[in-house]
C-alpha cells in the first residue's frame, strides 16, 4: 500500500509541472500583461519597459519557466508581480479562509445530507421524503451566485440576523458555507437515500428483521456501515467540486480565500501568484483523489467496480 | 468701576476664544467600505484609488488642491519661480514624520530622487511630466527642477501621489515600507490585513489641526449590494462607490447623507477617425446627434454622473464648455439627414448602405472598468440602430481591451473609455489625447486625430509658465475639437460617497483620490 | 417492462421531459412567441414592474424580460447541447483510447486529463475567448472542453471493466479485431450510462454558462443570456428584484428539467444504477 501511495504521489509531480507549464503558457497567450495593467493608462512606454526588465518579465518563456521550476524545487514560490510580496505569504493569508469554507460546507453537506437521506430511506414515500427529494432537486438546480444573493437579501437585509460579507467570526461563515453546500447537500441526501434503501432491501437485512432484531439496530449496524462506502466516495468527489465552487461563493460574499485571489490574479495577469494558487488547488486535488482511491481499496475489499 | 468692566471684557474675550468643548466631539472609529484592497500604500507602487484613499491621509506633498480645485500650500509655505525650469519652495518649519524624524528639504530631495531615479521608477513618474528632481538649498528651502519649461508644474506637485516620505523609514524598512508607509499626515499607519482591512489612527503630533476621529478602518467588500447593506445595518459608516440605483432613496432618508460633487473624469465613446466611414466628419456628427445623452444620464447613470460638457471636466485648469448640447442636440432627423448627405441610404433590413457596404461599426468595450461602461455602450448601440447604423459590440475583460486600445493598429471603429486628468491641468489630457504624435503606443490618441493647429496650441501651452496665456491657447484648441468631434462624450463622473447621517464634517473632493478625513468626525 | 415504459411511469421524469419540450419549443419558436423585440430599448421604462405591456417586467434598459427569457432559451440550449456533444465526442475518443490501449499511452492521457482538471476553469474560458473571440459559441466550446476529462474517466472506467468480462475475453481469444469489439460489445454497454451522464451534464453546462456570463465572459450585447441577465440584475436586486429573479428562475427550471430527465433515464435504464453517483 505504501508503494501505491508513493507511486501516486510521484505521478502527481509531472501533473503539477504540466499544470504550471500550461498556466504560464496560457497567460502569455492572453492579451495584456501584468506590467501594463499595473502601471495603468497613464504610464509611459519607458516606465513599462523599465519595470518589466526589473521584474525579469522580458525574458523568454523557456527561461522564465525553467527559472520558476528551479526555484520551486527549492520551495520558493516567487514573489507576486503586483505587490512584490512572497507568494507563499499571499497564499498563507488566503488559504485558511478557503479551507475553512470548504470544510464547513463539507460538514454541512455530510450532516444535513446524510440525515435527510437516512430519514427519507427509513420512511420512503412519506411527506418528508417527497419534500426532501423535491428540495434536493431544487438545490441541485439553483445557480450558486443567485442563491448567494437571495440569501444575503433574506438573512442580512430583511432579517438582519447575519453579516453581509467578509470574514472574521462564525456568523460570517454561515451564509457562504450554506450557499456553497447546497448542491452538495442535495447530492449527498439523494445518494444516501438510495444507498440505504439498497442495503435495507438486501437479503441479510430481511433475515435480521425476520429474526426479530430491532429496526434501529438493523439500521445502525448493517445499513449505515455498508452504505458508508459510496457516501464517503461521493463526499470525496464533492470536496473537489466544493473547491471549484468556492470561487463564485467567495466573490459574492467577499470571502478572502484562494478562489478570489485566483480570479484577481487572472484578470491582472499576475501569473506567478496564479501559479502558486493553482498549485495549492492541484495539490489538494491530488491528495483528495488519493484518499478517495485508498478508501475504495481499504474500507471494503469486497466492493467490485462493475460498470 | 472701569477695572471691573475691563476685567469682565477680558474674561469675556477669553471665554469666546476657548472653543466650545462639545462643538466637535473627538474619538470613535470610522468604518469605510470599498470594492478592492490596495496593491500597495506607497505612491511609488500604486497610483490607483484603493491605495491612494488611504495614503492620502498619511502622506503630504508640498502643495495640495482644495475642494474648489485651487492650489494651496501644504508642506511648502511659499514659492518663487526662479527660471522656466526651476521653482523655489520655502518649507514649513517644525514638521515631523510619524517616526519622529524631522521634515526638511533633504526629505523632499530624497522622495523625488527615489521616485524618479529608482529602479524601477515610481508609478507616478509618468504623471509628473518634465519633473526631474529637487535640489536642497538649505534645511527649509528646496528647488524643484524640470527638464524643460513645464507649465503644469504647480498642479503636478499638488497631486495626491506626491506625498513626501520619511527617508529614515524607507531606508530602515526596505520593501516593507510599501505596506506601512511613514509620512507627515494627520493619520498614521496601524495595520493591514490583506484583502480584509487597512487601519490608520490619529497622529497626535500632527503640525496642523489634529484629526477628529481616533481610527479609520478601510474594509474590502467587492459586491456593491453587500456594501449598501453594510451601510444600512451600520456595519459601515461610509461607502465609496455606492449603488446608483439606491441613491434616490438614500437622498430622501434622514439616516443617511449623500455627498456629491462633479469629478474630473470623462467617460466617452471614441471614434477611430482614421477608419472609414468614421473619417467622414459628417458621419461622426450624425452619430453625435443620434445619441440621447440626457436619457443615458437620467436612466442609466441615474444622477450618479453629470453631463459631459466637453472633452475635459469642469474644475480642470484650462477647461472650456464646448456647448455640446447646443452644437449636437439629440435629433434623429438631423442624424439621418447628415448620413444621407454623406451618401448613405437605407438598405433592405433598415441598416444604411453605400456602394454595397453596410454601415456596420465594430465597437470595443470593457464591462466594469468605468461606471456603467458596458451599459452605456449597449444603450448607444440601440440608439444607433434607430438611425440605421449597426454596431457590433465586443465586450472583453479590461486587460484585452487595454491592450487593443493601447496598440497599433486598432481594428475597431469605436471604443468606450474614460480619461481622468490626473493633475487637473488641461495639458495632461489635451496633449496625450489629441496630439498627432501621441497615437498609441506612444500616447493616448486612440482616435488617431491629427490637426496641425491643435498640435501647435498644446505644445505652446505646455511650455509656457504664464497661466493666462495657457488658458487662452487651450480654449482655442477646444473650439477646434468641437467642430471635428472625435468623441461622443457621455458623462463626467460625479464623486459620490454615501455615509450615515452621524458622520459630520466630511468634504467631498472633485478628485476621487483626495479622500480628506482630517476634519471628519462622528456624532454619537 | 421496457425502459421506455418504466420512464413513462415516473411522473417526475415526465414533468422534466415536458419542461425540456417547453424549452426546445421556446428556442425554436422564439421569434413567434416573444411579444416584443428583445433588443428594443426604452430607457424611460427601465425596470418596469411586471404587468401590462411588460408581462414579466422590464430590465434596466426597458427591454421586455419575457421576450429576453424566451430568446435566452436559445443560448441555454445551444450551450447545453453543443457543449455536451463536444464533451461526449472528446471523452469517448480519449476514454476508449486510454482504456483499450493501456500502458504508457493510458498513463500519459490520464495525466493530461488530470492537468486539465486541475487547471482553473476561468483561465480556460478566458484563453478560449482570447483565441477565438467572445460570444456564446466560444463559451460553449470552453464548457465542452471542461467536460471532456470527466467523460474520459467514465468511458475509460467502463472500457477497462468490460475488457475483462468473459464474453469480451472470449471474443478476443477468438481473434476478433479491436474495432469490432468496440462496436459490438463495449460501446453498447457504455451508451446507457453516458446518456444519463449527458443529461446531467447539460444541466451543469447551463449553470456554467450562466456563471461565465455572470463573470463577464459570454454572449455579446444585445443578445440575451439568462446568466448575463442575473448578473446585471444583481445590482438592482434590492430595488427591482424581478430583473434578476426571473432569469434566475428560468435557469433553475431548465436545469431542473434536465436533472429530472436524467434521473428518470437512470431509473428506467437500470434500476441497479440508482446507487452510483
Amino acid at each position: 500500500m505504501l508503494t501505491f501511495i508513493v507511486r501516486r504521489l510521484l505521478f502527481a509531480v509531472p501533473v503539477l509541472l504540466g499544470v504550471v507549464f500550461v498556466v504560464m503558457l496560457t497567460i502569455d497567450l492572453l492579451p495584456g500583461d501584468a506590467v501594463t495593467l499595473m502601471l495603468g493608462e497613464h504610464a509611459t512606454k519607458d516606465a513599462v519597459a523599465a519595470l518589466r526588465e526589473h521584474l525579469g518579465l522580458d525574458k523568454s518563456f523557456a527561461v522564465r519557466y525553467v527559472d520558476y521550476v528551479g526555484r520551486l524545487a527549492h520551495g520558493d514560490l516567487g514573489r507576486s508581480i503586483q505587490q512584490n510580496r512572497p507568494v507563499a505569504a499571499e497564499l498563507a493569508d488566503a488559504w485558511p479562509a478557503t479551507l475553512q469554507l470548504t470544510i464547513a460546507a463539507l460538514v454541512i453537506a455530510a450532516a444535513v445530507g446524510v440525515a435527510a437521506g437516512v430519514v427519507s430511506a427509513v420512511w420512503p414515500n412519506s411527506l418528508f421524503d417527497a419534500l426532501a427529494r423535491l428540495g434536493s432537486l431544487f438545490g441541485l438546480s439553483m445557480p450558486i451566485f443567485w442563491t448567494g444573493l437571495v440569501l444575503i437579501v433574506v438573512f442580512s437585509l430583511w432579517l438582519n440576523w447575519l453579516p453581509v460579507g467578509g470574514a472574521g467570526s462564525l456568523s460570517h461563515l454561515v451564509l457562504p458555507a450554506m450557499t456553497l453546500a447546497l448542491p452538495s447537500v442535495a447530492m449527498v441526501s439523494r445518494m444516501t437515500r438510495s444507498a440505504v434503501l439498497d442495503v435495507l432491501g438486501e437479503d441479510y437485512v430481511r433475515t435480521a428483521r425476520a429474526k426479530g432484531v430491532g429496526e434501529w439496530w438493523v439500521l445502525g449496524k448493517h445499513a449505515l456501515r455498508n452504505a458508508f462506502i459510496p457516501i464517503l466516495t461521493l463526499l470525496g468527489l464533492q470536496s473537489g467540486q466544493l473547491m471549484g465552487g468556492a470561487v463564485l461563493t467567495e466573490t459574492v460574499f467577499a470571502w478572502p480565500g484562494l478562489g478570489r485571489l485566483m480570479v484577481k490574479a487572472i484578470f491582472a495577469r499576475d501569473y506567478i501568484l496564479l501559479q502558486g494558487a493553482v498549485l495549492v488547488f492541484a495539490l489538494a486535488f491530488v491528495v483528495v483523489n488519493l484518499l478517495v482511491d485508498l478508501s475504495y481499496g481499504l474500507l471494503d475489499p469486497r466492493v467490485s467496480r462493475q460498470g | 468701576m472701569r477695572r471691573v468692566l475691563t476685567g469682565v471684557l477680558v474674561l469675556g474675550l477669553l471665554a469666546a476664544l476657548v472653543p466650545s468643548a462639545d462643538a466637535q466631539k473627538r474619538g470613535g472609529t470610522l468604518t469605510i467600505v470599498r470594492p478592492t484592497d490596495p496593491v500597495s500604500l506607497d505612491p511609488n507602487l500604486e497610483t490607483t484609488a484603493p491605495g491612494a484613499w488611504v495614503y492620502f491621509n498619511m502622506l503630504e506633498g508640498l502643495l495640495t488642491l482644495d475642494e474648489k480645485m485651487q492650489v494651496k500650500p501644504l508642506l511648502a509655505t511659499s514659492y518663487e519661480v526662479m527660471s522656466p525650469t526651476k521653482v523655489r519652495f520655502k518649507l514649513r518649519p517644525g514638521v515631523k514624520f510619524h517616526d519622529g524624524t524631522p521634515f526638511n528639504a533633504e526629505a523632499v530631495r530624497f522622495t523625488f530622487d527615489r521616485a524618479l531615479n529608482g529602479k524601477p521608477p515610481a508609478r507616478w513618474a509618468s504623471l509628473a511630466g518634465s519633473l526631474s528632481g529637487a535640489e536642497v538649498v538649505d534645511n527649509l528651502t528646496v528647488d524643484v527642477i524640470t527638464k524643460e519649461p513645464y507649465g503644469p508644474i504647480l498642479r503636478t506637485l499638488a497631486m495626491y501621489c506626491m506625498g513626501i516620505v520619511s527617508p529614515t523609514a524607507v531606508q530602515k524598512m526596505g520593501a516593507d515600507f510599501s505596506r506601512a508607509p511613514v509620512g507627515t499626515g494627520p493619520f498614521k499607519f496601524v495595520e493591514w490585513k490583506t484583502n480584509t482591512h487597512v487601519i490608520i489612527e490619529r497622529n497626535n503630533d500632527y503640525w496642523g489641526d489634529k484629526a477628529l476621529v481616533d481610527r479609520v478602518v478601510f474594509k474590502v467588500v467587492p459586491e456593491e449590494g453587500a456594501r449598501m447593506i453594510a451601510l444600512q445595518t451600520g456595519d459601515a459608516d461610509m461607502v465609496l462607490f455606492p449603488s446608483p440605483a439606491q441613491l434616490p432613496a438614500l437622498r430622501k432618508d434622514p439616516k443617511f447623507t449623500v455627498h456629491e460633487t462633479t469629478g474630473i473624469r470623462v467617460v466617452f465613446a471614441g471614434f477611430h477617425a482614421g477608419l472609414p466611414p468614421l473619417d467622414d466628419v459628417r458621419v461622426r456628427q450624425a452619430l453625435l446627434h443620434a445619441v440621447d445623452r440626457k436619457a443615458i444620464l437620467d436612466n442609466i447613470m441615474e444622477g450618479s454622473a453629470g453631463p459631459a460638457l466637453g472633452v475635459l471636466a469642469p474644475g480642470v485648469f484650462g477647461y472650456k464648455d464646448m456647448q455640446l448640447d447646443r452644437l449636437y442636440p439629440f435629433d434623429r432627423a438631423r442624424a439621418k439627414t447628415l448620413l444621407s448627405q454623406a451618401g448613405w441610404t437605407p438598405g433592405p433590413d433598415g441598416i444604411l448602405t453605400k456602394g454595397g457596404q453596410r454601415l456596420s461599426l465594430s465597437w470595443l468595450a470593457a464591462r466594469g472598468r468605468y461606471p456603467k461602461d458596458g451599459e452605456i455602450t449597449e444603450a448607444i448601440q440601440a440608439m444607433f440602430k434607430e438611425v440605421g447604423v449597426e454596431a457590433k459590440v465586443q465586450v472583453l475583460e479590461w486587460a484585452a481591451v487595454f491592450q487593443q486600445v493601447r496598440g497599433n493598429p486598432l481594428n475597431h471603429h469605436m471604443f468606450t473609455l474614460g480619461w481622468v486628468t490626473s493633475n487637473a491641468d488641461a495639458d495632461y489630457s489635451l496633449y496625450a489625447l489629441f496630439h498627432s504624435k501621441q497615437v498609441p503606443p506612444a500616447g493616448w490618441n486612440t482616435s488617431r486625430y491629427a490637426n496641425p493647429r491643435v498640435d501647435t496650441l498644446v505644445e505652446q501651452a505646455r511650455r509656457s509658465l504664464n497661466q493666462t496665456e495657457r488658458e487662452k491657447l487651450y480654449g482655442e484648441a477646444q473650439d477646434i475639437l468641437a467642430k471635428e468631434m472625435v468623441w461622443i462624450p457621455v458623462y463626467t463622473t460625479k464623486e459620490i460617497i454615501a455615509s450615515r447621517a452621524n458622520v459630520k464634517g466630511f468634504q467631498i473632493h472633485p478628485v476621487e483620490y483626495n479622500l480628506t478625513l482630517g476634519k471628519t468626525w462622528i456624532d454619537k | 417492462m421496457t425502459a421506455w415504459t418504466r420512464f413513462c411511469r415516473n411522473r417526475l421524469a415526465l414533468l422534466g421531459l415536458a419542461l425540456v419540450l417547453v424549452l426546445t419549443l421556446s428556442a425554436l419558436l422564439a421569434p413567434w412567441l416573444a411579444p416584443l423585440d428583445p433588443a428594443r430599448q426604452s430607457l424611460i421604462e427601465k425596470r418596469a414592474r411586471p404587468g401590462g405591456k411588460y408581462l414579466l417586467g422590464a430590465d434596466e434598459f426597458g427591454r421586455d424580460i419575457l421576450s429576453r427569457v424566451i430568446y435566452g432559451s436559445r443560448v441555454a440550449l445551444l450551450v447545453g447541447v453543443l457543449s455536451m456533444v463536444i464533451a461526449l465526442v472528446g471523452g469517448l475518443l480519449l476514454g476508449t483510447l486510454a482504456g483499450f490501449a493501456g500502458g504508457w499511452l493510458d498513463a500519459v492521457l490520464m495525466r493530461g486529463v488530470e492537468i486539465l482538471l486541475a487547471f482553473p476553469y476561468l483561465l480556460l474560458a478566458l484563453a478560449i475567448v482570447a483565441v477565438l473571440g467572445p460570444g456564446a459559441l466560444n463559451t460553449t466550446i470552453a464548457v465542452g472542453i471542461w467536460g471532456v476529462p470527466a467523460v474520459t474517466r467514465i468511458v475509460r472506467g467502463s472500457v477497462l471493466a468490460l475488457r475483462e468480462t468473459e464474453y469480451v475475453g472470449a471474443a478476443r481469444a477468438l481473434g476478433s479485431p479491436a474495432a469490432a469489439l468496440l462496436r459490438r460489445h463495449i460501446l453498447p454497454n457504455i451508451v446507457p450510462g453516458l446518456i444519463v451522464y449527458a443529461t446531467l451534464f447539460m444541466a451543469n453546462a447551463i449553470l456554467l454558462e450562466a456563471a461565465l456570463s455572470f463573470l463577464g465572459l459570454g454572449v455579446q450585447p444585445p443578445t440575451a443570456s439568462w446568466g448575463l441577465m442575473v448578473s446585471t440584475g444583481r445590482d438592482v436586486l434590492l430595488v427591482a428584484p424581478h430583473v434578476a429573479t426571473v432569469p434566475g428562475l428560468a435557469i433553475m427550471l431548465a436545469v431542473l428539467a434536465f436533472n429530472l430527465v436524467g434521473d428518470g433515464l437512470r431509473d428506467a435504464l437500470d434500476p441497479r444504477l440508482r446507487g452510483s453517483a
